[in-house]
């Protein structure tokens, strides 16, 4: 019975929504997260009667025909890249994008990585790092005897060194750019790797033609806004429930072919 | 009496067949784009051989009608999430030629292409591709279909609509493929809406509903073929008698 058969594409299909959304809700407060979608597209479609066949010797066509449908798959679990709300933190390194971009991580592997998660630190040579403690591409070092660091919406990073009036600049932030920001590869903790469908990255300064700019003291919120996330899960529970209730009847109607006298 | 056997045979097969199309419906409910389908079945009469030649009502399905109102429409503010309000589709190039779409979550390709989730391109007017520059902001999409990227015009998705729907045919991947003899036509009265999504028109509940109807009446059609079953038993049983 194919009914069984496209009702399991179903149910598969909203156990892969119901993760989708999960994964979504547990990562509501990870900063810099974005919120994903399982999206699904028909299966094939088998025809029973073509239509524009003829249906008789005179040259009348069925006008519709019989298309049977096989259900449905998963064709995407993409990343919506909307912008999440920033939070202040009062934290001198924290850095949200405020617009596109993403900050340049090195991963140990010498790979370069890619992150919307700002909230760096400094490790114990004054270089600026990821909470992993991935050093920030370009190389930044704070000096150990800096009193105040600013960074500007440009990435400018200017010190204070104690006992001098002026501020001096020791780094310079660049964002990189994708075509596709949603073909990024996540490697989790935050991080994106370049891929085959992101595109090559797109390197410039913040705040220049097509970037966002920094935003000091601030954090990027996840962009997962919880009253769709639970309206998702209904609906993903519901879907489920109903292509279940189609097996039920199939097994119905199995039962009583089976049950017919002899 | 073997009429009774298969006039109920012939209506339990198209029985299963609209589990089918119900079962593909169900399926599909949280598809974006997809336009749910119901079975067309019709009486097929047929004159019994001689010497009764009392017309016989068998059951067949001769076609099926897709039902293209709009599904319902969700904000989701991702700028390349496209819905048509009116009855025009998207063109999508594939190496089989265009096949139409009305499911809009679009993507950027690698080298900036606006593209559909399987990866081919998404027709501009005139045939050609709508290529985003990556030093600009994120497009912005009107009403008419103009992409524009930092008040620049990069190019206008097509928007076509078709004189006969009924000549569509699925083709999977929430596509829709058009024979030569129904040829796309340029849709000036559609307009498109960018942040929104068109989910699929399937009403669960019309369903539900259906699914319940179709095991009853197979429940019903079973008792019928059972009661024929006993009939012609108690006919042989007693004519033995009378012999």
């Amino acid at each position: 019975m194919r009914a069984l058969r496209i009702a399991a594409t179903g149910m598969a299909a909203q156990q892969l929504n119901v993760e989708t959304v999960s994964n979504n809700i547990a990562n509501m407060n990870t900063v810099g997260y974005k919120r994903q979608r399982a999206e699904f597209q028909d299966l094939l479609y088998q025809n029973i009667e073509r239509m524009g066949a003829q249906s008789s010797d005179t040259g009348t066509i069925v006008p519709t025909g019989i298309q049977l449908g096989s259900g449905v798959k998963a064709a995407a679990v993409y990343r919506i890249t909307t912008q999440g709300t920033l939070s202040q933190t009062g934290n001198k390194y924290d850095m949200a994008i405020d617009g596109k971009g993403y900050f340049q991580v090195q991963l140990p592997t010498g790979e370069t990585a890619y992150t919307r998660a700002g909230n760096f630190a400094v490790n114990q040579t004054g270089q600026l790092v990821t909470t992993d403690g991935y050093s920030v591409l370009p190389q930044i070092t704070i000096p150990q005897t800096a009193t105040d660091v600013s960074i500007s919406a440009s990435g400018q990073v200017q010190v204070t060194l104690a006992g001098q009036a002026t501020t001096t600049q020791v780094g310079q932030i660049q964002l990189a750019n994708f075509f596709n920001e949603a073909g990024l590869e996540a490697i989790g903790s935050n991080l994106f790797l370049q891929s085959g469908a992101s595109g090559p990255p797109n390197v410039a300064a913040p705040n220049s033609t097509g970037f966002g700019k920094i935003q000091q003291n601030y954090v990027e919120s996840s962009n997962v806004d919880a009253v769709t996330e639970v309206t998702s899960l209904i609906v993903a529970q519901r879907a489920y429930e109903m292509n279940s209730k189609v097996v039920t009847t199939a097994d119905q109607m199995l039962a009583s072919a089976a049950q017919l006298k002899s | 009496m073997d009429n009774t056997l298969y006039v109920g045979l012939s209506r339990q097969v198209t029985l299963q067949r609209s589990l089918d199309v119900t079962a593909n419906n169900l399926a599909n409910v949280d598809t974006a784009g997809f336009k749910m389908e119901s079975l067309i079945v019709n009486t097929d009469p047929l004159d019994a051989p001689a010497p009764t030649n009392t017309p016989v009502q068998y059951v067949l399905d001769t076609g099926l009608a897709r039902n293209f109102a709009p599904g319902s429409f969700e904000t989701t503010g991702n700028p390349l999430d496209l819905a048509v309000e009116g009855d025009a589709f998207f063109t999508i190039q594939t190496a089989q030629g265009p096949v139409y779409t009305r499911d809009g979550r679009f993507a950027i390709s690698a080298d900036g292409t606006l593209v559909d989730k399987n990866g081919n391109a998404v027709q501009a007017d005139g045939g050609s591709t709508i290529n985003l520059d990556i030093k600009k902001s994120s497009p912005s999409i009107g009403r008419d279909g103009t992409v524009m990227q930092d008040g620049v015009q990069v190019g206008k998705i097509a928007m076509v609509r078709f004189a006969d729907r009924g000549a569509l045919s699925k083709t999977g991947d929430n596509r829709f493929s058009s024979p030569a003899t129904n040829p796309p036509l340029p849709a000036t009265d559609s307009l498109l809406r960018q942040g929104v999504v068109e989910h699929s028109n399937v009403t669960p509940v019309v369903e539900v509903t259906h699914l319940i109807s179709i095991s009853r009446q197979y429940e019903r059609i079973a008792a019928m073929m059972n009661a024929a079953s006993d009939l012609s038993k108690q006919a042989v049983s007693r004519l033995g008698r009378v012999a």
